[in-house]
């Protein structure tokens, strides 16, 4: 009995101190995103709070608007793109017994083993015959790469849960292949398919070393945005915090949706 | 409603041979039951007429016509499956109605027939429910109801009882029963309860290994079993199966000695239902042996005798009592059937 609750507390003391090592910088990063300037290096939790870091990022020369749009339109149209692709892929993986399937879908993963660093001069160097450096759809064409078989092998293992039962019954009712993967296969994968597009759009926005070397002006993202807070006079702390404000919220929010969504399971009741 | 043929159908996988050369006719408005124990190829059987499976070779006729390459939906069948493939995101109505809509039934049809339906498997007050919401036998009839909703070619239903409890599996047995009779619709049935092949069926066919053993009437697969398999596979308790051999017009086995009509030989099985043998004086019995155990099952006590190692079963009266170990003797009951079959080969012997 005793030591049951020695290990009661002693689990508890763990997992608070791990939450603690994790959160602190990110308590701290909200905390200076409020301070003043002169207060910025100080330890001290007293200060008075100020809303100007932020009126200071929107405005001239940092411009993080442009950057916010940037970032939430890669980040979306990567996921438009890449989802419904990844899920019809998916789907055939899971399903269809094709020769050398096994082959090809440790290709797709194989993508994966890669290191970014490798392939980032080749990007640049075709990116710049193509005249696409320092555009939306450059970053949107690598992120696309980088994602999706990410997301196919991600959706691939939401799609096998799926009793096959329900879609073999549909054919039979009468549906043809698309037919069912729309009235079936989707709305019981819905869940899983979410999920899936909110972790693409989250490696998607924070995604920063192709866009550091692929955008210099017009395309800026959010993560490279960041950095330019590291100026002559020194870092701006105050103003990163604020920025990294900007980048963390929505994953915050996602992550929140994520929650709701992951835990709940469609697939109950289809069969035995 | 039609009649299907199979011509000399294989299935393969790789090496292995699921089904081989199957031939097959189920008449206009049969019920055909696909009998045998799991991997002996019924199922797969049974996905080929639904084309979930594809034809390694041979044809597969709907009156006359042949549909290997037509895909599941344009082969107007209805299928019932064993863990009941239904739409769990769908209501029970739309899960009913689901079928009709694929065919562009309109909304208000739609919901007359699906109420329709929904009354006659006794659904009528679930309609709003989804799936998760239903017990396992409300599940089933739901699976019913959407193979019923519209009057296809062909039923096809794989094992659709098997994930019930005993009691409700012998209700839904006979409103199966009656619905065929009511739709007069060719069916297909797949399972490996040999009750449910018995009393279903018009005939049953019964698979081992991927080859159909014995085709036949329910009456005529009890008492005519081709082989040893199916001798052993159809009955219940199942038919007592003795080693020995013919001599001198008598069938000669540890403890037992009976006349028979068959020329002289070894190696021979005979088979005898407990259900054709009653309890004898053990002086002058022709099976002897000593009581090993009694089970009481209601209207009869099934007596099992054990002889130097071999059992044979009786069904006796309800108010048979005897000790444990005492000697009893068991006699077949005048007009009894008994059966030879070779031991090597497992063929039935025919006097």
């Amino acid at each position: 009995m005793n030591r049951k609750r020695i290990y009661w507390w002693g689990e508890r003391a763990v997992l608070v101190l791990v939450s603690c090592i994790v959160l602190f910088p990110i308590l701290w990063m909200f905390l200076t995103a409020f301070k003043r300037p002169k207060d910025a290096y100080s330890l001290s939790l007293d200060f008075s709070p100020t809303l100007s870091n932020f009126v200071t990022v929107f405005s001239d020369p940092w411009n993080l608007g442009d950057m916010v749009l940037n970032s939430a339109i890669v980040a979306s149209v990567t996921v438009l793109i890449a989802v419904p692709c990844a899920s019809l892929a998916a789907y055939s993986f899971s399903r269809f017994r094709v020769r050398g399937r096994k082959f090809l879908f440790f290709l797709i993963l194989s993508t994966q083993f890669i290191p970014a660093v490798v392939i980032v001069l080749p990007f640049f160097l075709m990116f710049r015959t193509l005249g696409l450096l320092d555009t939306r759809i450059a970053l949107i064409v690598v992120n696309l790469a980088i994602v999706t078989p990410f997301v196919i092998w991600m959706i691939k293992g939401f799609i096998d849960a799926i009793p096959t039962d329900s879609e073999e019954a549909a054919m039979i009712d009468g549906a043809s292949r698309l037919r069912v993967i729309k009235d079936i296969v989707l709305p019981m994968a819905a869940p899983g398919i979410l999920t899936s597009s909110i972790f693409c759009f989250i490696l998607t926005w924070n995604e920063f070393l192709f866009a550091l070397i692929l955008t210099r002006r017009d395309a800026v993202t959010l993560p490279v945005g960041l950095v330019s807070f590291r100026t002559e006079r020194g870092d701006l702390w105050e103003l990163m915090s604020a920025a990294g404000v900007m980048i963390t919220v929505p994953i915050f929010i996602m992550a929140l949706l994520i929650q709701k969504h992951f835990t709940r399971g469609m697939t109950a009741g289809a069969v035995k | 409603m039609a009649e299907v043929q199979l011509v000399d159908v294989e299935k393969r996988y790789g090496d292995f041979l699921a089904v081989t050369r199957q031939n097959l006719t189920i008449k206009d408005g049969e019920f055909l039951v696909l009998l045998g124990p799991s991997g002996c190829g019924k199922t797969t059987t049974m996905r080929m007429i639904a084309g979930l499976e594809e034809i390694t070779a041979g044809n597969l006729l709907f009156a006359g016509e042949r549909v290997n390459d037509k895909a599941p939906k344009d082969r107007d069948i209805a299928m019932v499956f064993q863990n009941y493939g239904l739409y769990p995101h769908m209501t029970v109505a739309d899960n009913i109605g689901y079928p009709l809509k694929l065919r562009g039934v309109d909304r208000k049809t739609r919901t007359a027939r699906v109420q329709e339906t929904a009354e006659k498997v006794e659904l009528g007050a679930l309609l709003k429910r989804r799936p998760s919401e239903l017990s396992g036998g409300q599940r089933q009839r739901v699976a019913l109801a959407r193979a019923i909703v519209r009057t296809p070619k062909i039923f096809l239903m794989d094992e659709p009882l098997s994930n019930l409890d005993a009691k409700l599996r012998v209700t839904m047995r006979a409103e199966l029963k009656h619905l065929h009779h009511e739709l007069g619709v060719t069916t297909v049935y797949v399972t490996h309860d040999q009750m449910e092949a018995m009393t279903l069926a018009h005939r049953v066919a019964v698979m081992r290994e991927g080859r159909i053993v014995q085709l036949d009437t329910p009456k005529n697969i009890y008492s005519e079993p081709a082989d040893l398999f199916v001798a052993s596979f159809i009955g219940s308790p199942p038919m007592n199966l003795i080693d020995g051999r013919i001599s001198g017009g008598r069938f000669e086995a540890p403890g037992v000695s009976l006349p028979v009509e068959a020329t002289d030989r070894d190696k021979v099985v005979m088979g005898i239902r407990p259900e054709d043998l009653e309890l004898t004086d053990p002086a002058s019995a022709p099976i002897s042996g000593r009581v090993y155990a009694l089970e009481l099952t209601g209207d009869s006590t099934l007596v099992t005798l054990r002889e130097q190692g071999s059992s044979i079963c009786a069904r006796g009266p309800a108010d048979f009592e005897a000790a444990i170990n005492t000697s009893c003797g068991l006699a077949p009951k005048p007009g009894a059937r008994t059966h030879l079959f070779d031991k090597d080969s497992g063929q039935r012997i025919d006097a």
